[in-house]
């Protein structure tokens, strides 16, 4: 007996890293799991899992593949409950960049990380909203939850955090990431408008902002071969997995339209449900 | 004396609205503004401005890579370089998460090329100016949609892409401030709630009402917070503006603990 048993989940950048995890552990809660990734190897996903199982070589940059996506997944399992959109890529880009470069990064990643998480919502919204009920977790980043210099979250300050003293704090970004970032801050304009206008239709819309977890990002970007030591400081995808279950555990009755931050050095675990700072619903905040 | 005697902006959407009242306060602490707009009268709009700074005025889609360097070569022809970058031209378009996904597909190009696409691909073009220049401004005209709410009303549901869009940009002005501070480049953004404009008064379909046109920011306030801005120098902040309270610039965000993780 699992939290997903009858229900189907789709998780895009499933091959490898977070996103193989994250559809790892939504098998063994009993989804039916449709994934895609832009990786060949996402076709040997199947083997990896004993479950009803959809897996498609898809760009979610691209519309028309990821309606494709979607529909088949709908064709096959004929629901959505959750939609992970995880899918990331990261190369560097920086202001000083030329603009030839600097197209193609754009291309790379705001159509990735901002477009696939915009497409992969609007087109599974619709089924969402027919079924009566849903879930979409977009994969952020803790570059937009912040208690460090230049955005600090609000509300999260040393008076009332519970790991003041933790080090290192998260601080928004690193060099040579400024699409990576306006990509991931983006999605908050998805995540906090979506919750609003799903509410009414039981459809939950949440974001998950981890800090440096060992992910097949994070190790490309040490070119596969880390320093020891901050390999050992890194969170671990099946730990972020445990707790994306729990948040979907909530239920239908669960919190929505929160960001909830992972930072490395403190405990890997749902906090609880807090208001979002930066919308009211009825005149209050919710 | 002006306080932006012989410094060079660039204005995009400068035309009418917040853009326009960007373009009079520049020009009347005396920089040589080129503003950009879709509009075929922005010359002769920019005969109008009364200065006593220069102004030109170009007719330019952000969205379009030719037409910004055709913008940025103006300025360089025109007034030697580009000391000044205020990213203000942006589009507003409903796009109700019911709408049919091949709706949503073309609206994200019409509102992305614009108010995403056009503030990177001219700030690209304005960095090494701005380097070449011993330092300046990038200012983003982004929303009080990225600040703590004070009101209802924010992060409009319908509007998911205009959101987001605007979200974006605090990646760039956070990126940048950091990567251009050893060049004296200062980047900020400016985060206004309702203001008079022609984007806000476009939501209705006659005159809106006018209580509430009273109630909203007018441009000039928020060009002046423009001007003090530039005259304060701090980076990496999103300044706010919001309807009911005085415009001003505020003091400085306390500087964090900052530790890389």
């Amino acid at each position: 007996m699992g939290i997903m048993d009858g229900k189907a989940a789709v998780v895009t950048g499933a091959a490898v890293g977070l996103g193989n995890a994250f559809a790892r552990a939504l098998a063994d809660e009993g989804a039916a799991l449709a994934v895609c990734d832009l990786r060949p190897d996402i076709e040997g996903f199947a083997d990896q899992v004993n479950a009803p199982t959809l897996a498609v070589q898809a760009d979610v940059s691209d519309a028309g593949a990821v309606r494709g996506f979607i529909d088949q997944t709908l064709h096959r399992f004929g629901r959505i409950d959750v939609l992970v959109s995880n899918a990331g890529v990261w190369t560097a880009s920086e202001a000083s960049d030329p603009i030839d470069k600097t197209l193609r990064d754009a291309a790379s990643q705001i159509g990735t990380n901002l477009k696939g998480v915009f497409l992969c919502g609007r087109a599974v919204i619709p089924a969402m909203i027919r079924q009566g009920g849903g879930h979409i977790i977009n994969i952020n980043t803790d570059h937009v939850h912040t208690c460090g210099a230049p955005f600090e979250e609000p509300g999260c300050d040393a008076s009332n955090c519970p790991f003041p003293d933790t080090i290192p704090r998260p601080t928004g970004g690193g060099p040579a990431m400024d699409l990576y970032d306006a990509a991931k801050w983006g999605i908050n304009g998805l995540t906090f408008g979506w919750c609003q206008a799903l509410k009414p239709h039981g459809i939950r819309v949440n974001g998950l902002c981890m800090g440096a977890t060992d992910s097949h990002m994070l190790r490309g970007f040490h070119n596969f071969d880390p320093p020891p030591e901050e390999e050992a400081s890194w969170m671990r995808p099946r730990e972020i997995a445990r707790v994306m279950i729990e948040l979907i555990a909530e239920g239908p009755r669960g919190r929505t339209g929160e960001n909830i931050g992972f930072c490395m050095g403190r405990p890997v675990a749902l906090p609880p449900p807090r208001a979002n700072p930066y919308f009211m619903e009825s005149g209050r905040a919710v | 004396m002006g306080a932006l005697d012989g410094r060079s902006a660039i204005v995009t959407g400068g035309a009418t609205g917040l853009g326009r009242a960007f373009v009079e306060a520049l020009a009347g602490e005396g920089a040589s503004v080129t503003f950009c707009d879709l509009l075929a009268e922005s010359p002769d709009i920019a005969a109008e401005v009364p200065g006593p700074g220069r102004v030109q005025g170009i007719v330019a889609d952000v969205s379009k890579l030719d037409d910004l360097r055709r913008l940025t070569a103006a300025a360089q022809d025109a007034f030697g370089g580009v000391d000044i970058l205020v990213n203000n031209a942006g589009r507003w378009r409903r796009t109700p998460v019911t709408d049919p996904y091949e709706k949503a597909s073309a609206d994200w190009d019409f509102i992305m090329d614009t108010n995403l696409m056009g503030v990177l691909l001219l700030s690209r073009l304005c960095v090494p100016l701005l380097i070449e220049a011993g330092g300046g401004d990038i200012v983003n005209i982004s929303t009080y949609y990225v600040l703590p709410a004070r009101s209802p009303g924010t992060n409009n549901p319908d509007t998911d892409l205009y959101n987001a869009s605007k979200w974006a940009l605090n990646g760039f002005t956070q990126a940048w401030s950091r990567s251009l501070g050893a060049h004296n480049v200062r980047v900020n953004a400016l985060c206004m709630g309702a203001t008079d404009t022609a984007m806000l008064r476009g939501l209705w379909d006659g005159e809106p009402p006018a209580e509430q046109v009273a109630a909203w920011i007018r441009p000039d306030q928020i060009a002046q917070q423009l001007l003090d801005l530039l005259a304060d120098g701090r980076s990496g902040e999103n300044i706010g503006a919001w309807v009911g309270e005085p415009v001003q610039l505020g003091p400085r965000k306390p500087a964090h603990r900052t530790v890389t993780g």
